[in-house]
């Protein structure tokens, strides 16, 4: 038996999800898609359920990623059983995916979820009247509290059943269904669909555009919007029979405060700034330790073994990259994300969304784009990965390009590895407050030339509520792996060559080669190129090996101050990781990753000998 | 009078003085309709009265604004039916014109424009029944286009102001705003409305954050 969770973001699928299959999480890929489905197991009454959780949509007819996968896994029966959360306090706009997913005649049944939040709110749910509206049978449960959670299974196994309910449309829609049925025997969801202009049956589409030009001409409305219309109304006669207003609790509007450009944008920033810090902190203390005891628990170990030269340094360099991984990832992208999915799970992110739209049109993006960029604090991978929540490919792109400078993780450590330590704190602030100006100057120049349109922000804001942190975890740890299985296996490939690259004493020939650039433009002593090229594969690499070749861990005694400034905000710019550029190469292809990487060298120079003039 | 015999008269002078370029007087009408010229002047003054004509000073008969329409309406009834038995059921034209002229009493608009559109469809030689429906490319499936929205954009209301939602424009028609219950009679409140134009709305109790471009695609109506 197969059960699927199905309906808008925010509804509390994904805790009623943890709840029914406790932490036993895979995720899945959906083929050929960027979106992933969550499924898990459970055991009931000694037979295995898979529970699948869809992604959060509000409509099965666009052609979002997420929309059309729920699409493909409706249209295919992905699932014996279809549970649609629905929200409590939201029922009406809840209504209208229902609506949808009743039109491919699914076997349903019907969580109203957050009942808890409605009574505080005094809703007051009528299920037995509700049931009869949609011929499903419901179930009001309160996920956060863990109510009736249990009852959802055995109703989904029990009583499953097709909804009877069926939106009347306007009749000269059902007229263009009922030919297109007769026509060409399509079925009255795909007909629906087609007459919006989505399918990829031709003849279909061909006739259905037909008969929705007509009723345009004739509505002075888009066929979408007399669908949606009509849908609407049907929620709002269901949600007005089966609900009722009792007495408000009077609660203090938080919004009034995060919402305002006063004292909203101070608390924006002040968060932002304390996430990073954090992160910081938590991040360098978790680092020293897991480094330290990596090396005493494995690497010595290895290394004691004396295997011929060539396994030695394979192995060497493998551990080498792991170690540098959960160093990194651990530390510094975990407890990021951990504080990203705690400002997640409060509704805190979409009130950052709404008060950044301003100054994100001024960088040719829009409010939703702070998530990524934010995100590109922890680690650039999974940032390119959510630049698919941005509408256009323009936006996508500018995105792109400040992403791939904003300093992530990685970025940090060679900024406090090199700078904090042997220049000043001052100094290593500075360095950001260089990149963030170049970041401004990109976007800049980036909004006035690249092609396209913009498209602005349309955002629910997610109700402000107390986060769970068994949800803030998982999220997290879902997060995470994103990482360890895209990143994790480049870094160790790219770790490995490298090795060989020294092994097969390579690295005198490429110093010797680009010396002119290294010394006389750059003012750096000639292995610091060595140490910029073992950057490309992994950023703070960058500083592991310039200590490695300087000899010393005390970079300070072999560099000037001035040196070490601008080695670290050379490799800063530089260039992407290997990571990052397979991740821009699969979301938005050869061409953008190339311009990024070619751009962020030329800076990365560019800033570089700069420094050197004005430095020496 | 009966419906059918005014639209039939209406008709006759439409046609009468498109084809000789001049209205008709009596005798000329009562000829082409095969009358007598004393039961067509008797049914002239109903016509008179309902506002369809007007008499001018020899006798000359032309149609008021209404009358015209209606005229032109009936012609083109009956020339679509007329097409529509002859070229698609392959009737004899004669019968055709015979069965269009009963027809087109009684026949809807909407069926007449469908006829058209079908006629046209199936081949692009049929030219009748397409007077109003010169077929132009859907634009870009949105609140199809011509007509402006007459009403003030919501980003011109201030904060704390309830709107009814009257029509939503150009880009901006964006399923999202469609799924998240925007639709034209939809009732909102703007909960915020920051400096610069973005707003925060309250729409079927969810608050949805907008930028200003797309809340100044939307056209509302400011409601008590």
């Amino acid at each position: 038996m197969k059960i699927a969770l199905l309906g808008n973001p925010g509804a509390g699928k994904s805790l009623i999800f943890n709840q029914l299959t406790g932490l036993g999480i895979e995720v899945n890929r959906y083929p050929g898609s960027s979106v992933c489905l969550e499924c898990g197991n459970v055991c009931y009454k000694k037979e295995k359920i898979e529970i699948v959780d869809l992604p959060g949509i509000y409509s099965l007819d666009g052609n979002s990623d997420e929309e059309m996968l729920v699409r493909k896994f409706l249209e295919r029966a992905g699932a014996d059983v279809i549970v649609a959360v629905l929200d409590a306090t939201k029922l009406e706009r809840s209504l209208y995916l229902f609506t949808q997913v009743t039109e491919f005649s699914p076997k349903l049944i019907v969580v109203v979820n957050m009942i808890d939040e409605a009574e505080h709110q005094g809703l007051i749910i009528d299920v037995d009247k509700l049931s009869s509206c949609l011929g499903v049978p419901v179930l009001l449960t309160a996920a956060s509290e863990g109510r009736d959670i249990d009852r959802i299974l055995p109703l989904a196994l029990g009583s499953g059943r097709i909804a009877t309910l069926q939106v009347p449309y306007d009749h000269h829609i059902e007229a263009a269904l009922k030919s297109l049925e007769k026509t060409l025997r399509t079925p009255r969801y795909k007909s629906l669909l087609a007459l919006q202009g989505t399918g990829e049956d031709h003849m279909l589409l061909d006739a259905a555009g037909a008969v929705a030009h007509e009723i345009e001409l004739r509505h002075r409305m888009s066929v979408r919007q007399i669908i949606a219309t009509n849908r609407h109304n049907l929620s709002r006669k269901i949600a007005a029979a089966a609900v009722r207003q009792g007495d408000r609790k009077k609660t203090y509007d938080l919004d009034s405060l995060l919402t305002r450009v006063f004292p909203g944008v101070p608390i924006l920033i002040a968060i932002l700034f304390f996430l990073l810090l954090s992160v910081f902190v938590i991040g360098s203390w978790m680092e020293g330790f897991i480094v330290a005891s990596f090396t005493a628990l494995v690497i010595t170990p290895f290394t004691s073994l004396a295997l011929p030269p060539l396994w030695d340094r394979i192995g060497f360099s493998m551990l080498i990259a792991l170690q540098a991984g959960f160093g990194i990832a651990f530390p510094f992208i975990f407890t990021f994300y951990l504080g990203l999915s705690l400002l997640e799970d409060t509704g805190y992110l979409t009130r950052a969304a709404f008060l950044a739209d301003r100054g994100m049109h001024r960088l040719g993006l829009h409010g939703e784009a702070i998530i990524p960029m934010v995100i590109g604090f922890g680690c650039t991978v999974p940032a390119v990965m959510s630049l698919r929540i941005l509408k256009t490919r323009r936006e996508q792109t500018i995105a792109a390009f400040l992403i791939s400078m904003v300093p992530c993780s990685a970025r940090t450590v060679v900024i406090a590895g090199i700078v904090a330590a042997f220049v000043g704190i001052l100094w290593a602030f500075s360095i950001y407050i260089i990149v963030f100006i170049l970041i401004i100057f990109t976007a800049v120049i980036l909004s006035r030339i690249t092609p396209g349109e913009q498209f602005g922000m349309i955002v629910e804001m997610s109700a402000l509520r107390r986060p769970q942190v068994r949800l803030v975890l998982a999220k997290s740890w879902l997060r995470i792996k994103e990482f360890l299985f895209i990143a994790m296996p480049l870094l160790i490939i790219t770790s490995i060559g490298l090795g060989l690259f020294q092994y097969f004493g390579l690295t005198d020939a490429f110093q010797q080669m680009v010396a002119p650039i290294t010394i006389t433009l750059l003012g750096l002593p000639a292995y610091a190129s060595t140490a910029l090229l073992f950057g490309i594969f992994r950023k703070e690499l960058a500083f592991e090996t310039l200590a490695v070749l300087a000899g010393t861990a005390d970079l300070g005694s072999v560099m000037t101050a001035a040196q070490l400034y601008g080695f670290a905000i050379v490799s800063v710019l530089f260039i992407p990781c290997t990571s990052t550029i397979a991740v821009l190469y699969r979301q938005l292809g050869a061409r953008i990753t190339a311009l990024i990487s070619i751009y962020t060298v030329f800076l990365g120079l560019l800033i570089g000998a700069v420094i050197n003039l004005l430095m020496k | 009078m009966y419906l059918s015999l005014r639209e039939d008269y209406l008709e006759a002078i439409q046609q009468f003085s498109e084809k000789n370029a001049n209205p008709p007087h009596y005798e000329e009408l009562a000829a082409a309709l095969g009358k007598s010229e004393s039961v067509v002047r008797s049914d002239m003054e109903d016509l008179v009265s309902s506002g369809d004509i007007a008499i001018l000073p020899e006798g000359v008969i032309t149609l008021t604004g209404k009358g015209k329409q209606t005229g032109e309406s009936v012609i083109k009834k009956h020339e679509t039916l007329q097409c529509f038995l002859s070229e698609i059921l392959g009737m004899d034209s004669s019968t055709a014109s015979d069965e269009a002229c009963t027809l087109e009493h009684a026949v809807s608009d909407e069926t007449i424009d469908r006829l058209g559109q079908l006629m046209v469809k199936q081949d692009g030689q049929w030219h009748h029944g397409l007077g109003r429906h010169g077929r132009q490319e859907s634009t870009g499936r949105c609140m199809t286009g011509e007509e402006e929205c007459q009403y003030p954009s919501i980003s011109d209301c201030s904060e704390g102001e309830n709107v009814i939602i009257h029509c939503i424009q150009g880009r901006a028609c964006a399923k999202r705003l469609l799924d998240l219950g925007m639709v034209p009679g939809e009732h909102a409140s703007i909960k915020r409305k920051l400096s610069n134009g973005a707003l925060v709305v309250q729409v079927k109790g969810c608050d949805v954050a907008l930028s200003p471009e797309i809340a100044s695609a939307i056209g509302v109506e400011r409601s008590p």
